[in-house]
Parts: structure tokens; C-alpha cells; sequence
């Protein structure tokens, strides 16, 4: 008797942990997968709920690693919350299975055009831009000094006419007993810094890589990068790095590893590192030493980034329509992002609150403009379509054995390109 | 002699790299736990943290990640679980080994057959159920499927209980008692060990289940506290101190619980032959 009073105790407490529901409001959830960014929205919404006092959002974090596993789950039963974030590689299939409600919003003119260009499927928005991301070079000060290297000039080429960011790489590149790359007596196989964070990564490496080489990824849903002779030599030229040049390290350490180039950018250990906004915080807790940032490369094609952008999608089947569309208009409002941009957590989907974000880094010493520079010069797309996501996870293990070494990058990419367009097609 | 010394010397050898393997990763995640994220940014996470910090214990318990919340939910969903499972599983055993009845067999068969079907499987499909019974993000929601007794609970307990002598129960039957009296006041009693096991597998079962409370509920309100820590973690950024951290809170509890009932967990093993 007396465990059962303990246990029904026990209920009781945990009753008043979770908080109680607001009564005579509509309710809209919002539903993201990054705790930080949730508590800019948390205060976005707080300006929100005092001006529309009938209206309570609540804000949701499903976590990145799950959240597509429970996204298909909550869509299948109806439960999906009234508005989500979602990435262009997945809204795709959801846009056309009718599980979305097309924006309409009158604000479309201010929103950053190239994530417009992401979430426009058969001819309609399905998204308001929220945070987007485009490709820089960020470097270790004292090293490229050091090497006599100038990171914002930087021009590579397979052909090899012309080509000074591999002998730069290679200067950077050193091994244990203080050797660079460009020596006869480099040992590859005891190597302390690198030069480049060349990797399978496509935000960050491939795409950019690619699309500076005039090369593309997709065709409309398609893939069509093994049949792109641009594609295979600039796919090859990120492989040599690797394996053939070591100036960046080992596939077996950064396949399966997301974080490891970061990680050795924050030690001192990598003296560029070719990646997006989204490292910003993580590269300002982390380094212990003067670090900038500097355009991306230029290929032979010029400059081309990669821009990814989140955007927030409204799911069709919401029981308070009007209130959502209220929500998804103050999110596609400047007032409404600010919080995003003045964190710093990226730059918003609203133009007009772009400055905030600068200003935030301008603080911290950090000047973002390659990111802005990246993102309003030539650009090459995201993945996207319906399958894009089950395209990708087929071509992955395949891209993995060609970025080791063990597959040939024509054979290779061939092999990736069919077992990715299987996968879309099924 | 010699020998039965270079034996022994192998064998604790091979035990103690054996302990160094299972211990490592532990350890490593207990060091990483005590560096800031600029320490682990810095250097290799095999450096010792220097000094040590404990930043982030801070900001599990008091600060803003704190872990009670999630703590006292899961506690709730074991408890209840538990003795849902518990009560059920004895019941459903003592009919399916001392009761007569039509088609027992078949039935049991039928039943421990679920066994095979992975959760996985019945995910979806239970969640739609869940789900119009409008318990998507309850308590309810979290320990209902799971409430009323596993195959695998009643399987466990229905061999033992067969093993029990039936002069035993038929003395207490001679005596007058009805099923739930021979039940209370002599299988029971003599099934300790076997309900012991069982209490500690579904505790840390149920303590680690991960995928059905992230799936049946949404935002902070009944967060267990598997989800709270995998939501530690973003897209970009690992906040890997905090991660280690908050895996190392995760799991006292259930060292604390190993410590406790060490000698039955042993006797789990050789009973059940799992680990």
C-alpha cells in the first residue's frame, strides 16, 4: 500500500513538471531540430503572442538525428506539427505527395531569391526561407603567413595550368618531423597538419568543387554526375588530394566522421578549411588562434558555392489554417527573424535582417562578408526532388570507396550515379 | 603447480585486457565530460583535461540543460512499466503453466511467436493506433503499449513456474486455497530469483528504450531522458562535452542499480543465458 501511495505520488510530481496548456487560444506547433536556434524562435514568438494575445505557439525540438525518422511517422498519422523546418533534400517528396500547403505570402520580394529557387516545385513555393548557407575559406592566420600563402587568391585546375592552391596545399601540408608535401623527404604516412579539409562532403567540397569546374550534379530529379566530364575531373581532383597529393586527411577518418576536420582546424592542425556559416560558432568557441576567412576557391568556371537554405513548410493538413498562415507570415517578417540573425546562429531568410547577422560577427571580430559574396555570385544548387534523400543514401556507400582510394572516380561515380537513380526511380 | 600460476596468470591477463576494452570508451566519454568545449576543441581527445572542469555537470543539473525533468519522466515510465509488466507477466504465466485449460499450448505459442516480429515492424501501425486514441504526447501515450506484460516476461517466468513441484501446489490446494492464494503464498515466494531477474532486464530495458518515446511524443513536455540527451545534439554542431556529460548522468543510475543487486544480475545471466 504504502509503495503504491509513493508511486502515485511520484505521478503526481511529475504532473507539475510538465507545464499546463493555454485554454481559450489557438494553438500552433512549431517543429525544428536545433536547440539553440529554438530559443531565438522561442523569443521571435514571444513579440508574436503580444500582438496576437489569441494565438500561443509552442515550439518543438525533435532532435537532427531523428528528426526524418519521425517526420514520416507524424505525416502518416496526420500529427505533423502546423508548421516545420525542413531541408531541400527532403521537402520534395512531401510537396508532392500533397502533404503541404503552398505559401502565398505577399512578403515573397524580400526573401533571400536563391532559397526561393530551392523551394519552388512545379511552380510554387512551398517554404519561407528561414537560414541559409553558402561556402567560405576559413584559415589559420600564423600558418598561411607562415607558408606565404594568400588564401583569398587561391585558383585550382585539374588540367594543372594555372593551378596555385595545390603547391600552396602542399606547402601547408607537414609531417612529424617538420617537412612539408612539396619535399621529396615528406613521409605521407606520419603527417601533423594538413593543408585542405578535401573530403566526401558536398555542401562544404563536392558541389562547390563541381560546380567551379562547370560541372552539375542533377538533372531536374535525376542524377547525372558519372556523365559530366567536368564533374568526374573535379571529383578527381578533390580524390587526388586525398590520396594521390596527402594534403588532407585520410577518407577513413573523415567518412564516417562528420566533425574531424573541424576538429583539426580547432587544434591548429588543418590550415584551410573550406566550409559554411554553420561552423562559425563552433570554429570561434574552439580556436585558440588567429583565424579569417577568405572567398572559397576559384576554379576554372570561377567561384561557385553551394547554397543550402532551411526553410519553414506548413503542413496541409493543420486544423487552424488562419492561424498558421498568421505564424508563417511574422516568421517570413524581418521582425520575426530577427532573433536568428542577431544570435548569430546564420544568416536569415529575410534580407532586411540580414545586417543584424553581419553585425553580431562584426563584434566578434570576425567580418562574414565571403559567405554574402558567395551567396550573390554564381551558385550551384542543393540536392533536390521527391527521392533525393534515398538517391543519396544509395550513391553514399559507393562515393565512401572512391573517396579511399578503392574505386576508380569514373567507375566509381558511374556505380553511384545508377545505384542513386535506382533508388530515385523505385 | 607451475603451470596452474601460468594459467592463472593468462586467464587474469586476458580478463583484464578484456576489462580495458569494455572500460575504455567509458572512461574516454567520463574524460571528455570534465574538458570545456574550447579544452576538447583544442587537443586530442585522448589529452587529459587540465585542468578539469565541470562545466557542463553544471548545466545539466542547475543550468539550462538541466536533466531532472526528464529524470523524474523516465523514473515514472519505469515504475509504472514495471509493475504493469510485472503483474501481468505472473499472471499471464501462472495461467499459461498451472491452468487448465483448452488450446493453452496453442495460445502460448501463438503468443511468444510476437517475439520475432521487431518493434520496428509494429512501429508505425502503433503509432496510428496511439494515436487515435488521442494519447500522442501523454504519459499514457509513452507506457501503454508496453503496460500489459511482454512475451518475453512470460515466457521466462512460465518455465520457471513449471518447475515449481506440483505435489507443492496440489498440498496448498488440498489445504483450500484458490488459485490466487497458491499463487501469492507459494509460487511467488519461490520464484524470487526469477522476479528479480526480470525486474532488473525490464528496468534497463525500459530505462534505455529510445525510439518509441521519441516517436510518440513531441517537445519538451514528457521528454525521456534518452531523447533529452540525443537532443543535445544539432545538425552541425556536436557539443560533444555536454553529450559525454550527460551520458555519463544517464547511466549512474543504472550503475548505482548494479552495485545494488550485483548478485542477482549475475544469477540473470545463468538463468536466462543473455546478457
Amino acid at each position: 500500500m504504502r509503495v503504491l501511495a509513493a508511486f502515485l505520488l511520484l505521478l503526481l510530481t511529475g504532473c507539475s513538471v510538465a507545464g499546463g496548456s493555454a485554454s481559450g487560444r489557438t494553438t500552433v506547433t512549431f517543429r525544428l531540430w536545433d536547440q539553440q536556434v529554438a530559443g531565438a524562435y522561442e523569443e521571435s514568438f514571444a513579440a508574436f503572442e503580444k500582438q496576437h494575445r489569441d494565438i500561443d505557439v509552442v515550439v518543438q525540438v525533435v532532435p537532427w538525428a531523428d528528426y526524418w525518422t519521425k517526420l514520416p511517422a507524424d505525416i502518416a498519422a496526420g500529427t505533423a506539427a502546423d508548421i516545420f523546418w525542413t531541408n531541400t533534400s527532403n521537402f520534395g517528396l512531401y510537396a508532392d505527395n500533397g502533404h503541404l500547403s503552398p505559401i502565398t505570402d505577399g512578403q515573397q520580394a524580400g526573401w533571400t531569391r536563391s532559397v526561393i529557387g530551392l523551394y519552388t516545385r512545379n511552380g510554387k513555393l512551398w517554404g519561407v526561407p528561414q537560414l541559409w548557407d553558402s561556402i567560405a575559406l576559413f584559415y589559420h592566420k600564423d600558418l598561411v603567413a607562415k607558408a606565404g600563402v594568400d588564401p583569398a587568391t587561391l585558383v585550382w585546375n585539374p588540367s594543372g595550368i594555372g593551378d596555385t592552391f595545390l603547391p600552396a596545399a602542399r606547402k601547408l601540408t607537414v609531417d612529424e618531423a617538420g617537412r612539408s608535401a612539396d619535399r621529396k623527404d615528406f613521409d605521407p604516412k606520419a603527417i601533423a597538419r594538413y593543408g585542405f579539409n578535401a573530403a566526401l562532403d558536398h555542401q562544404a567540397i563536392g558541389g562547390d568543387f563541381v560546380g567551379s569546374n562547370g560541372g552539375t550534379w542533377q538533372d531536374g530529379d535525376r542524377f547525372d554526375f558519372a556523365g559530366e566530364p567536368e564533374t568526374v575531373a573535379a571529383i578527381q581532383y578533390v580524390v587526388d588530394l586525398i590520396n594521390k597529393h596527402h594534403v588532407a586527411p585520410s577518407a577513413a577518418d573523415t567518412n564516417t566522421d562528420g566533425d574531424k576536420t573541424l576538429r583539426l582546424f580547432t587544434q591548429g592542425r588543418l590550415a584551410l578549411f573550406q566550409s559554411g556559416p554553420y561552423h562559425l560558432k563552433s570554429v570561434q568557441e574552439g580556436a585558440a588562434f588567429d583565424w579569417g576567412l577568405a572567398p572559397l576557391l576559384t576554379g576554372p568556371a570561377g567561384r561557385v558555392s553551394v547554397v543550402h537554405g532551411v526553410a519553414a513548410v506548413a503542413s496541409a493538413k493543420t486544423p487552424h489554417p488562419d492561424a498558421t498562415a498568421k505564424v508563417l507570415s511574422w516568421i517570413g517578417s524581418a521582425e520575426g527573424v530577427r532573433p536568428i540573425a542577431a544570435g548569430g546562429y546564420g544568416f536569415p531568410g529575410v534580407v532586411a535582417a540580414e545586417p543584424e547577422f553581419t553585425a553580431y560577427w562584426q563584434r566578434q571580430g570576425v567580418d562574414v562578408r565571403p559567405f554574402l559574396d558567395a551567396a550573390n555570385g554564381t551558385t550551384f544548387p542543393a540536392p533536390a526532388g521527391p527521392r533525393v534523400q534515398a538517391g543519396t543514401t544509395a550513391a553514399l556507400p559507393i562515393l565512401q570507396e572512391v573517396f579511399l582510394g578503392r574505386l576508380g572516380v569514373p567507375e566509381g561515380l558511374r556505380r553511384a550515379q545508377d545505384a542513386a537513380n535506382q533508388a530515385v526511380a523505385e | 603447480m607451475w603451470s596452474r600460476t601460468v594459467a592463472n596468470t593468462v586467464t587474469y591477463l586476458l580478463l583484464g585486457l578484456g576489462a580495458l576494452i569494455t572500460l575504455a570508451p567509458c572512461l574516454l566519454s567520463v574524460q571528455t565530460s570534465l574538458k570545456t568545449p574550447q579544452q576538447f576543441a583544442a587537443a586530442s581527445p585522448f589529452a587529459p583535461p587540465a585542468p578539469p572542469s565541470t562545466g557542463s555537470y553544471a548545466a545539466l543539473t542547475v543550468g539550462e540543460h538541466t536533466l531532472f525533468p526528464p529524470l523524474v519522466i523516465t523514473m515514472q515510465v519505469v515504475i509504472v512499466v514495471v509493475l504493469g509488466q510485472l503483474t501481468c507477466s505472473v499472471l499471464a504465466a501462472y495461467a499459461f503453466a498451472c491452468l487448465d485449460l483448452p488450446g493453452r499450448e496453442w495460445l502460448f505459442r501463438v503468443y511468444l511467436g510476437t517475439l520475432t516480429v521487431p518493434l520496428t515492424a509494429t512501429l508505425v501501425p502503433r503509432f496510428v493506433l496511439v494515436s487515435g486514441l488521442g494519447l500522442r504526447d501523454t504519459f499514457a501515450g509513452i507506457v501503454l503499449p508496453t503496460l500489459f506484460g511482454s512475451p518475453y516476461a512470460i515466457f521466462l517466468l512460465r518455465q520457471f513456474f513449471r518447475g515449481i513441484p506440483a505435489d507443492l501446489l496440489d498440498a496448498a490446494r488440498i489445504d483450500g486455497a484458490g488459485h490466487l492464494r497458491v499463487l501469492r503464498h507459494v509460487v511467488l515466494p519461490l520464484s524470487r530469483p526469477v522476479l528479480a531477474t526480470l525486474l532488473i532486464i525490464t528496468v534497463v530495458t525500459h530505462w534505455n528504450e529510445f525510439l518509441w518515446p521519441l516517436i510518440i511524443t513531441s517537445g519538451e513536455r514528457w521528454r525521456v531522458l534518452t531523447v533529452a540527451v540525443s537532443a543535445l545534439q544539432s545538425q552541425h554542431n556536436g557539443d560533444w562535452t555536454l553529450v559525454m556529460a550527460a551520458t555519463t548522468l544517464a547511466t549512474c543510475p543504472l550503475l548505482i542499480l548494479f552495485v545494488l543487486f550485483q548478485k542477482h544480475i549475475v544469477r540473470s545471466i545463468t538463468i536466462t543465458g543473455l546478457k
